[in-house]
């Protein structure tokens, strides 16, 4: 037990940045330029961790502990889900309502620490972080109904495990339609671009990334890490769902899942590079089509028939 | 299996034609949607008579009529639908509602043939529903044109129950029809546009000598 949560946190400690690496060097090969290195997120990672840590005399505790709160949830949420051959270290009866309520909690500290800075821009970005997260809620929590309901299962890595490979062939059209709302709410979670700009630092693009100006060394290396690890925890799920490898070996499951997690974060940069980030009111409008995609899954369930 | 995956993209390229606002774009998505539309004769019962209304299909609503909005939009040169009368999220939460009402009835219907496919109603139904939106919350009439071409699409979808049965000659005719309307249609939006200067319908409410 002890052994298989260490073996699950310590890969997706060394490979969560290297997915934001593929995204770089995808988009950059896709502006026809070289870009920075594949490796560039750890270097980022391990100047953050050298650098002195700087207070404003207006912040609180909150905006101390925040960081590190948001890192810790993103840690316990990641037992939860399987890792290819990882088989998830932690489950019980009804985690998925956990896992939705802590990436509720992750967020609410974030929020307050942002808020604790007392800057007037960091507060518009928790302004928005809160509105678009709280609507991307409800399509997630119908996504995973859906699950629930075609594997017969309450446990998260058991709703995306080795039932959803015998729904395929019945439910291809459900699962498609989970998959593409997951894949809208994935986007909004982890504040790419259709959404939100995450490498400028101008006012109006950011809703994710302004929470963080504030933050400097050791706070800025734990959000920024725990920020890459959350893609990572979330594109997982979506891998899981999508390629169903769930009969394989042990060592091929990992290969499937490793091919998986690189051609999202592939996706995502040709995605990135594709489309201009929309205006700020159309984004509750994505949210809500990804929430009518999800409807139409659940209503083809519910005349289907499980 | 196939059949259900074109039916669910279909569905998913109306709404994301109902969440659109750039008229280009949208006669892009209907023009696909079309061509996945022109397919599903063949998954339901590959043969002659259906290849023959997928090719007539393909060169109506894929090549003719796009084309034809396209010189629309052109002549009348206007890019965006930019004031809809229902927003565009509101629109959606409203396609989603309807829809739900749309597999519930479906559900419930009798139907002498049940051997097709399970979604095959409840995603013509919806269709309609998508068009019949796009219809009465959008001003600018190539919008409604478009809003009428998507309903069709989803009464060409309902006829497909009945593909086996109706004579080849017509099918054609209701295709040709339709094409007749949407070229109809077409000359209108020129019309209108001349007479006020806009193609929004919101002119055809005045009453004047």
């Amino acid at each position: 037990m002890g052994i298989q949560i260490l073996l699950h946190l310590t890969v997706m400690l060394v490979l969560a940045p290297l997915l934001f690496g593929i995204i770089g060097k995808t988009k950059a090969l896709f502006a026809g330029r070289w870009g920075a290195p594949l490796f560039q997120p750890y270097y980022d990672i391990i100047k953050f961790f050298k650098k002195g840590n700087v207070y404003s005399t207006t912040t609180t505790w909150i905006f101390q502990v925040a960081p590190l709160v948001y890192l810790a949830t993103i840690l316990v949420s990641s037992l939860l889900i399987p890792f290819g051959g990882l088989k998830a270290p932690v489950y019980f009866w009804g985690d998925f309502i956990l896992f939705i309520y802590i990436s509720g909690l992750s967020r609410y500290f974030i929020i307050i620490g942002a808020l604790d800075t007392g800057s007037s821009f960091e507060g518009m970005g928790a302004s928005r972080e809160a509105t678009f997260s709280c609507l991307a809620e409800i399509v997630l929590a119908l996504d995973f109904i859906i699950l629930a309901i075609l594997s017969k299962q309450l446990i998260l890595s058991e709703m995306v495990g080795g039932t959803i490979l015998s729904s395929w062939p019945l439910f291809g059209p459900v699962l498609l339609l989970v998959g593409l709302s997951y894949f809208l709410v994935l986007l909004v979670e982890s504040a790419r671009i259709p959404i939100d700009d995450p490498t400028t630092h101008l006012e109006l693009t950011m809703i994710h990334e302004v929470m963080f100006l504030d933050h400097s060394g050791w706070d800025l290396a734990c959000v920024s890490y725990a920020s890459m690890m959350k893609f990572f925890v979330l594109g997982s799920l979506f891998v899981n769902i999508l390629i169903p490898f769930h009969n394989l070996s042990a060592i091929l499951q990992t290969v499937v899942f490793g091919v998986g997690m690189i051609g999202l974060a592939i996706i995502v940069g040709i995605v990135e590079s594709c489309i201009a980030r929309l205006r700020l009111n159309r984004i509750p409008e994505l949210i809500i089509g990804a929430f009518v995609l999800a409807l139409v899954g659940l209503l083809i369930i519910l005349i289907k028939g499980v | 299996m196939w059949l259900e995956l074109v039916l669910i993209l279909i569905i998913f390229l109306g709404i994301l034609i109902l969440g659109n606002n750039r008229l280009g774009s949208m006669i892009q998505l209907f023009a696909l949607q079309s061509l996945l539309l022109s397919i599903t004769p063949l998954l339901i019962q590959p043969g002659l008579h259906a290849g023959i209304i997928t090719i007539v299909t393909i060169l109506l609503k894929v090549v003719f009529m796009p084309t034809l909005l396209f010189w629309a939009i052109r002549h009348v040169s206007m890019r965006w639908e930019v004031y809809p009368l229902i927003g565009y999220g509101k629109t959606l939460i409203l396609c989603g509602l309807l829809m739900a009402i749309a597999f519930l009835i479906s559900s419930k219907l009798d139907l002498p043939d049940k051997s097709t496919s399970y979604l095959l109603v409840p995603s013509a139904f919806s269709i309609v529903i998508i068009g019949f939106l796009l219809l009465v919350s959008r001003f600018k009439a190539i919008t409604q044109v478009i809003g009428y071409l998507v309903m069709e699409n989803g009464i060409f979808l309902f006829a497909l129950l009945l593909l086996e049965k109706t004579p080849l000659l017509v099918e054609i005719g209701i295709l040709l029809d339709i094409f007749v309307g949407a070229l109809v249609m077409g000359i209108v939006v020129n019309n209108i546009n001349q007479e006020f200067g806009s193609a929004s319908t919101i002119n055809l409410t005045n009453l004047r000598d």
